[in-house]
């Protein structure tokens, strides 16, 4: 095929990953517990932990699925790296890490429980470890359907080969062997999607000639579906320009970040606010247990900060460098029957003898980084909030490092298994790991906040209202589904496609309502356990 | 029509009037309102305890610079 590894790339390809794996077991042969193993010893520098952030929430699913949306939708996917990390990672760099820091927790759960009670933390542990689980297999999948169309190469093979890869390092390197593995990933990771940008801008012209070919396809997609290329916007409202694809004045792909609330993306503006940025990134830089796992192994306070500042300077650059391909594979192939395939067939088709392996070992980087992230976060989650908790309370750390790598061995198993079920299933890559996300992010944004922030709130309340969050969403999801609503005589709930942004905000709500209502309809928890759990105690207690 | 489609509804017809250009004012406002609180912290807090007090140690200016690249990519691209 047109874009076949030559030995070069292949020489490339190996070269990083034997690095990688060297510098993984190298850092395995000095983990002794599972304090090194699930915190790295409090030993993580913050250059590395902020790089380690960006490539972790940086995924395959990201460069594939990013990529194809912003081939199928344009830069507004570009919010999810803006305005969706940005202000929520500077708010947690001063606020809320720099708390779960001096807690001296080994996972969020374990806070809930302190502040609320064990079935919290059950509850929510549960969640974290099913999703990430199940986005294990996501991003393999990701990986396979990359490399099939790039060399094609067998997916089972990819799905096996890259799991047991990933799995090498991490059971035997733990926290550090994915922060420190990551930081590498991240910088080759930018290396390898940058050269894609740069070869493409040129390919097509230039920044001018990709958006003269972009307005080009916009308009004859345009005409193909409306048969009115010569007709005006019926209203002359900025919002009606801006919706209408065959105004003069609008590159859709390009210019317009913030979409009106009607159009036809999962991307409009009141969903990017008020889901994204309000809800969904708050609770993924503050609550979601592979994030925040490695800024409890920083060696100090300040470096938990600073590693998230870093990774806030950095996570500005990331749309550029991944979304822009999409658009450079809108302007060369505007008729992809699948916008995840925009960004491979790019590659494909423009990279030189050389470049497609830096480029492969970039992707690869993507994948690995995250799923290294989510295998030693759900281990943990395993290892110190069911196994601990409920099995063998007084375990030794020796004891508890064999089974946190027991059970990373057997997460890569799941992972395995769970890509081989989702091979079967058309539906996007981005799109399943959005809505799995916005089941229980808001819910569990809502309690952790209510916790940190507001003493009055009760474990019984904070466990009810997280169960009716998560009723919510799962029941705007299902009353979004064209089967049910057909089947009700309903008309759509949602006006847009996808609508996952706003099940988060919804299930937010109603769980932030009940914990407050049941919360001050029942007697408050004991106040002297609150002691250093709630912010404006620790803080006062502190200072 | 259910009460959650009139509630949809409601918000939806009210959103809908809501000026593309109102928006990009709060999507420029969120990260200028970071900013100002960012430069507002005590030194306490975006400083290391034991550091030598320059300004390369102040977390103020990573910060400031992450909140700068969003104001000016929402007032440019917006």
């Amino acid at each position: 095929m047109q874009g076949a590894l030559t030995g070069i790339d292949y020489t490339v390809l190996l070269l990083y990953l034997a690095a990688t794996l060297a510098l993984g077991l190298a850092i395995g042969r000095r983990v002794r517990t599972q304090h090194d193993y699930f915190l790295a010893g409090r030993r993580l520098p913050w250059w590395a932990i902020g790089m380690s952030l960006v490539a972790t929430d940086i995924g395959g699913t990201d460069i594939i699925g990013v990529g194809g949306a912003a081939y199928s939708y344009g830069m507004a996917v570009g919010n999810f790296e803006w305005i969706g990390c940005v202000p929520a990672m500077i708010v947690a760099a001063f606020v809320f890490i720099p708390f779960f820091w001096r807690t001296g927790i080994y996972t969020i759960p374990e806070y809930l429980e302190r502040r609320y009670n064990v079935s919290v933390r059950s509850a929510l542990a549960a969640c974290w470890l099913i999703f990430m689980a199940c986005n294990l297999g996501v991003m393999l999948l990701a990986s396979a359907k990359m490399m099939a169309v790039l060399f094609g190469w067998d997916p089972a093979v990819c799905i096996w080969i890259t799991a047991a890869f990933v799995g090498i390092y991490t059971v035997a390197g733990g926290l550090a062997a994915v922060v420190y593995t990551d930081a590498i990933q991240c910088a080759v990771m930018v290396l390898g999607c940058l050269l894609v940008v740069v070869i493409g801008l040129e390919d097509v012209g230039g920044w001018s000639g990709l958006r003269g070919k972009i307005h080009a396809h916009e308009q004859q997609q345009a005409v193909a579906t409306t048969g009115a290329a010569s007709e005006e916007p019926a209203e002359s409202t900025v919002a009606a320009r801006l919706a209408d694809p065959l105004h003069p004045d609008r590159v859709y792909h390009t210019k317009l970040i913030l979409l009106p609330m009607d159009s036809p993306t999962p991307f409009p503006w009141t969903g990017i606010f008020f889901g994204l940025a309000l809800v969904l990134s708050p609770a993924y830089w503050i609550g979601n247990q592979a994030i925040v796992q490695r800024s409890l192994g920083a060696k100090s306070e300040y470096a938990a900060k600073a590693a998230y500042v870093w990774g806030a300077v950095l996570k500005n650059t990331i749309p550029f460098i991944i979304a822009i391909p999409g658009l450079i594979a809108f302007a060369k192939y505007p008729n992809l029957p699948d916008g995840d395939q925009a960004f491979p067939r790019l590659v494909a088709d423009i990279l030189p003898i050389g470049c497609r392996g830096v480029f492969l070992a970039a992707f690869l980087a993507a994948l690995m980084s995250s799923v290294d992230s989510y295998l030693n976060a759900a281990s943990a989650i395993v290892t110190s909030d069911f196994y601990k908790r409920f099995v063998q309370p007084d375990a030794t750390d020796q004891h508890l490092l064999r089974v946190g790598r027991w059970v990373t061995v057997a997460l890569v198993l799941w992972a395995i298994a769970f890509a081989f079920y989702l091979t079967g299933r058309s539906e996007g890559i981005y799109t399943i790991f959005q809505t799995m996300m916005s089941f229980f992010q808001g819910p569990a944004l809502a309690i952790l906040l209510a916790g940190l922030l507001w003493r009055r709130a009760t474990g019984k309340a904070a466990l009810i209202g997280f169960l009716v969050g998560l009723a919510c969403s799962i029941s705007l999801f299902t009353l979004s589904q064209p089967a049910v609503t057909e089947a009700l005589g309903w008309r759509p709930l949602f006006q847009i496609e996808e609508p996952f942004l706003y099940f988060s905000v919804w299930a937010f709500l109603a769980t932030a309502l009940t914990v407050a209502a049941v919360s001050l309809a029942m007697r408050p928890d004991p106040q002297a356990k609150l002691d250093y759990l709630v912010f404006a105690s620790q803080r006062g207690a502190s200072k | 029509m259910t009460p959650l489609h009139v509630v949809g509804d409601f918000l939806r017809s009210w959103l809908l009037r809501v000026p593309l250009e109102a928006v990009q004012v709060l999507f420029v406002l969120l990260p200028t309102v970071l900013l100002i609180w960012v430069l507002r912290l005590p030194r306490s807090e975006t400083t290391p305890p034991d550091g030598h007090g320059g300004w390369s140690e102040n977390l103020k200016f990573g910060a400031a610079l992450a909140l700068l690249i969003q104001i000016a990519i929402y007032a440019l691209m917006g």
